[in-house]
């Protein structure tokens, strides 16, 4: 009993200090947000001068802007279609290929993986008019389809190694009980693997999400018409990228930035421990 | 046993790959192709030719200074992000595991910097940095104390480090993070009770748990640190204050989209690629991810 | 000629009905517009209204997007334009014009995507797409539109024609590159305006002892006018208007006055790494005394009533006169040939383009800054800054074009990203100006 309490006792002067360094490195993770939002009800002229304090007059003003001057809710939607699409292929593809890589062994394998990690290296300006000139002559200009293929392909490879790398860790004696219990390959993928890789995929997802919705390049170059484009392109015309109208940037980013928190929080319900628990004991 | 059958290996792969081949790999190959001509515009105009130049733009490589600098600084933060991003990140992630309450309120905090664009966040830090007014300009002045040039030569590459650095810890905690949670309570659980220390908990059990995950970040963080670019080129473009902080990836968009020298930012490009392979090569050597197989 | 018209639009007629064929959707509704258009075209010498009754939609791109000052100007004539149109409908996508913009715009050139209409540059900036030989030049239109332009000076017409000297863009307004002075600080420390060279070093001088930014730039980010104005003064209009194929020695001369101000301590501290803007809030927050921009920077400058715009003073052993100024005409409307080979379109391209450059527009658009295209009437709600502008753009005794509109992007973008190196004297300018005409004769 003494013991116990004793134990107890250690481990929340160790917490208290763990907590005080994780909220340390919180606070500055959490400054530019609040540094963002805060800007967005400022004037652009106040942000330039004065952005590290409180907005003097409240202004609502560069939202107003924003939503004014186009239909943002229509961007948000063509934006879900295509991330959405794009984080679905992703997770898919990227679990098969790395089931391939980490399961089998065979001639080429090793050229097929530096071949992934190269891609990873592709800066897309390089690979972007030739899939363009590709696009035009099937003419899909201005079909998502045409952002969501280049970028399927584009995220596969980080995909693919975070994948892999999970795919290492977990020991092979549940695959080969549930081969002997006369389970296929197929079963294998769907009944055990998938399941076991929730919660790195649920990160996968995360960051293919994050980085289609906030390609703006291959956006640009593919998506035309302006009841196409989707919300960050659109934003980014408003805001022309590096434009001097800091207020405006301000409440654009924190427009960009909700449906990407709001899918992260959602998500990461999923990196939950006890979920792979539960599925490891079952 | 169960993996010795080759069909579902192709059945597995090939989706994937396909789109791969024909989405990047054949448009980069395109791509370098071209940079033995002149490139005038990123695109061919009808009726109009590139003049073949071979081998040149591969002897400007070998003699830029600043391709001497770029490759300096591009190796440089090589060495940083795997001390620091990846670092930090392992010590987050066992410390958020480790703490009861609360947990999801970090998850969530630490994510942040990678949501909010680059632009912005280089924003803030330009703002941080200014001179005339700047927040670490106006702290010294209310100290009575000089106003400092933070972007002077000699301290440029550092006050870029650090944003760079700093925001994509998330990235690699995010990660680590998951890694961890695949790891069972169980083994912890029993190596308590066998007497094993937190601390030593970590390294015999975590890290060779994580020995795969850990990889795949170095990986990412090497490779990362090779195309490092926006932030830098947001804070210090073209390598701001006088060259001195040129990196490959902002030196390559500086060849392409700035000077418009397309041809030669293509074979910039193809060296970050080649580096990086090497590099992530190396490091798989030596950390053997495979080695538990 | 009446008869090869019919011909020709019986041929057009075919295309269109074959292509409206293979087409989706109501075709006997098209088919039956086919043949209006069919017949309203032989008749368009007589009922030229007529011939324009089928619906049309018009692809259009302008520079006027994003946060540019005229965006609401182009938005509202385009509102305009299809009220009073209403068969045509505009699908416009108007952005700033960045590098990306400008690659978009290129691949669209090149795969045959191009919009019907577009504002774009004239000068080499445009050589990408001129390349491509996608334009109708104005003396076509004329040809069969003899109102095509009427309000546009020849002189603005002749300012906007392309480097191989054929006229194929309408201007709207144009633009001049001065020396903003704040008069109130030259008052305050009993300074002159630095209309000559002797001036401007007291002036950087003193400021400079009174801890003032003598002068905000950012030579990393944009040295262009210092560029522009210290070549020109330098080696004089002609000898900078000139594309040499050895390196002018003038020109160099020009580019070392950098090193002499920036050991002056003529430039921010932080010159090296601050950003255009936040070096213009310098300008106009008084930091900073002076600041070399064009016409369209006048706008936001906070301070309308002690804010003057004075000529460049010649540097010592220069060749310009007292009153040589950098500006010209840079943009202007184009019709590409998809659209004037489609009886449809053309007449709308034409309508439409001269919806932009008529007289009323052109007010629109110039207000008060730069140079108009078109001969505009001087505006009452002028501000004493837009008034010291004006002044300053008539009294110039030479406008040349600034260097970027002679030589390639490729050579320019080199000669401006090795501005820094020359003000610290690492690099010498004749070697810079050695290799940027190397590139420019590649």
């Amino acid at each position: 009993m003494t013991k116990q309490t004793k134990r107890k006792k250690r481990i929340s002067i160790s917490q208290i200090i763990i907590y005080i360094i994780l909220s340390l490195w919180a606070i500055t993770t959490i400054f530019p947000f609040v540094w963002v939002v805060n800007n967005s009800f400022k004037p652009s002229s106040e942000v330039v001068n004065s952005s590290f304090e409180l907005p003097k007059e409240f202004t609502l003003d560069n939202y107003t802007n924003a939503f004014d001057r186009q239909n943002i809710l229509v961007s948000y939607k063509n934006s879900l279609i295509i991330s959405g699409s794009v984080t679905i292929a992703v997770m898919i593809l990227a679990t098969m290929m790395a089931f391939a890589l980490t399961r089998y062994t065979f001639k080429g394998r090793g050229i097929v993986q530096s071949l992934i990690i190269s891609s990873l290296m592709f800066p897309a300006f390089s690979t972007i008019i030739p899939v363009f000139k590709m696009m035009t002559g099937m003419e899909l200009l201005n079909n998502p389809i045409s952002v969501i293929l280049p970028q399927i392909a584009g995220n596969l490879s980080f995909a693919a190694v975070i994948m892999m790398g999970f795919l290492r860790g977990l020991p092979l004696e549940m695959e080969e009980a549930a081969y002997m219990e006369g389970a296929k390959v197929g079963q294998v993928f769907t009944r055990i693997i998938i399941p076991l890789c929730r919660p790195s995929l649920a990160t996968v997802a995360i960051f293919c999400f994050l980085w289609s919705y906030n390609d703006l390049f291959t956006q640009l170059i593919m998506i035309r018409r302006r009841t196409m484009y989707p919300i960050s392109a659109l934003l980014n015309e408003i805001s022309s990228k590096y434009g001097t109208d800091y207020g405006l940037m301000a409440s654009s980013v924190t427009l960009i930035v909700i449906p990407v928190l709001i899918v992260y929080i959602f998500l990461q319900k999923n990196i939950i421990k006890g979920l792979t628990a539960g599925a490891i004991k079952g | 046993m169960l993996y010795k059958k080759k069909l579902p290996l192709f059945i597995f792969l090939l989706p994937g790959f396909i789109l791969m081949l024909v989405f990047l790999y054949e448009p980069f190959v395109e791509n370098i192709i071209n940079s033995f001509y002149d490139m005038t515009s990123f695109v061919k105009m009808p009726g109009k030719e590139w003049k073949f130049i071979g081998l040149d733009n591969f002897e400007k490589l070998l003699t830029d200074p600043k391709i001497k600098i770029s490759l300096v600084n591009s190796f440089k933060m090589m060495g940083l992000t795997i001390v620091f991003q990846v670092g930090i990140a392992f010590i987050l992630a066992i410390l958020v595991n480790s703490i009861k309450r609360g947990q999801h309120i970090f998850r969530t905090v630490y994510f942040f910097p990678i949501v909010i664009s680059a632009t912005a966040i280089g924003l803030i830090f330009k703002l941080f940095y200014n001179y005339n007014g700047g927040m670490l300009n106006q702290l010294l002045k209310a100290l009575d104390k000089e106003p400092i040039n933070w972007l002077a030569p000699s301290i440029a590459f550092i006050m870029v480090s650090i944003p760079t650095l700093w925001s994509y810890v998330g990235f690699y905690f995010v990660i680590m993070l998951t890694g961890l949670s695949d790891i069972s309570e169980d083994v912890f659980e029993a190596a308590a009770i066998d007497g094993c220390s937190k601390f030593k908990q970590v390294f015999y059990i975590t890290i060779p748990l994580l020995r795969g995950v850990i990889c795949t970040c170095i990986t990412l963080a090497v490779t990362g640190a090779l195309k490092v670019f926006d932030l830098p080129w947001v804070i210090v473009p073209k390598g701001a204050p006088q060259g001195v902080t040129h990196f490959l990836g902002t030196y390559m968009y500086e060849q392409t989209f700035t000077i418009g020298n397309i041809d030669y930012g293509s074979i910039i490009a193809l060296l970050i690629v080649i580096l990086g392979v090497v590099v992530s090569g190396i490091v798989s050597k030596i950390l053997k991810p495979d080695a538990n197989l | 000629m009446k008869k090869m018209k019919r011909i020709l639009s019986m041929v057009l007629t075919v295309v269109l009905v074959f292509s409206l064929m293979t087409a989706c959707g109501k075709k006997e509704e098209t088919k039956e517009a086919a043949k209006d258009s069919a017949s309203t075209e032989e008749t368009t010498d007589t009922e030229s209204t007529e011939a324009t009754k089928n619906p049309v939609t018009l692809t259009t791109v302008s520079m006027h997007g994003g946060t540019d000052p005229n965006a609401g100007n182009y938005q509202a004539i385009n509102e305009q334009f299809m009220a009073e149109n209403s068969y045509i409908t505009l699908e416009d996508d108007s952005q700033s014009a960045d590098q990306d913009w400008k690659t978009k715009i290129a691949a669209d050139f090149a795969v045959g995507n191009e919009p019907d209409v577009i504002q774009y540059f004239t000068d080499a900036n445009a050589s990408d797409v001129l390349a491509a030989d996608k334009f109708v030049s104005i003396d076509e239109i004329k040809a069969e539109y003899p109102d095509y332009a009427k309000d546009t000076l020849d002189t603005a017409l002749k300012a906007a024609s392309n480097p191989d000297g054929v006229q194929r863009a309408v201007p709207t307004t144009g633009y001049w590159e001065g020396l903003f002075c704040n008069k109130d600080l030259f008052d305050k420390y009993g300074l002159e305006l630095p209309t000559d060279w002797d001036k401007m070093t007291k002036a950087i001088e003193t400021f400079k002892e009174n801890d003032i930014v003598p002068i905000a730039v950012s030579l990393n980010n944009v040295p262009h006018y210092w560029v522009e104005f210290l070549m020109l003064s330098s080696a004089g209009p002609d000898g900078y208007a000139q594309v040499p194929t050895e390196t002018p020695e003038d020109w160099a001369k020009g580019l070392s006055m950098f090193k002499t101000l920036r050991d002056m301590g003529a430039f921010p501290a932080d010159t090296d790494t601050i950003d255009n803007e936040l070096a213009g809030e310098l300008f106009k927050n008084k930091q900073a005394a002076m600041q070399l921009d064009g016409s369209w920077y006048a706008g936001g400058v906070t301070d309308q009533d002690n804010t003057v715009v004075v000529a460049f003073p010649t540097i010592p052993g220069g060749k310009a006169q007292a009153g040589a100024m950098v500006g010209g005409i840079s943009s202007g409307f184009y019709i590409t040939k998809k659209a004037w080979e489609d009886p449809d379109k053309r007449d709308a391209a034409v309508k439409f383009v001269m919806a932009h450059t008529n007289k009323e527009s052109v007010t629109k658009y110039w207000g008060g800054n730069g140079q108009a295209a078109c001969a505009v009437d001087p505006l009452d709600t002028m501000t004493p800054l837009g008034v010291s502008g004006l002044e300053y753009s008539s009294a110039a005794t030479s406008i040349s074009s600034p260097t970027d509109a002679r030589i390639s992007q490729e050579a320019y973008n080199t000669l401006i990203s090795g501005i820094v190196e020359v003000s610290t004297g690492a690099k010498d300018p004749k070697d810079l100006l050695k290799e940027v005409l190397e590139i420019n004769n590649k």
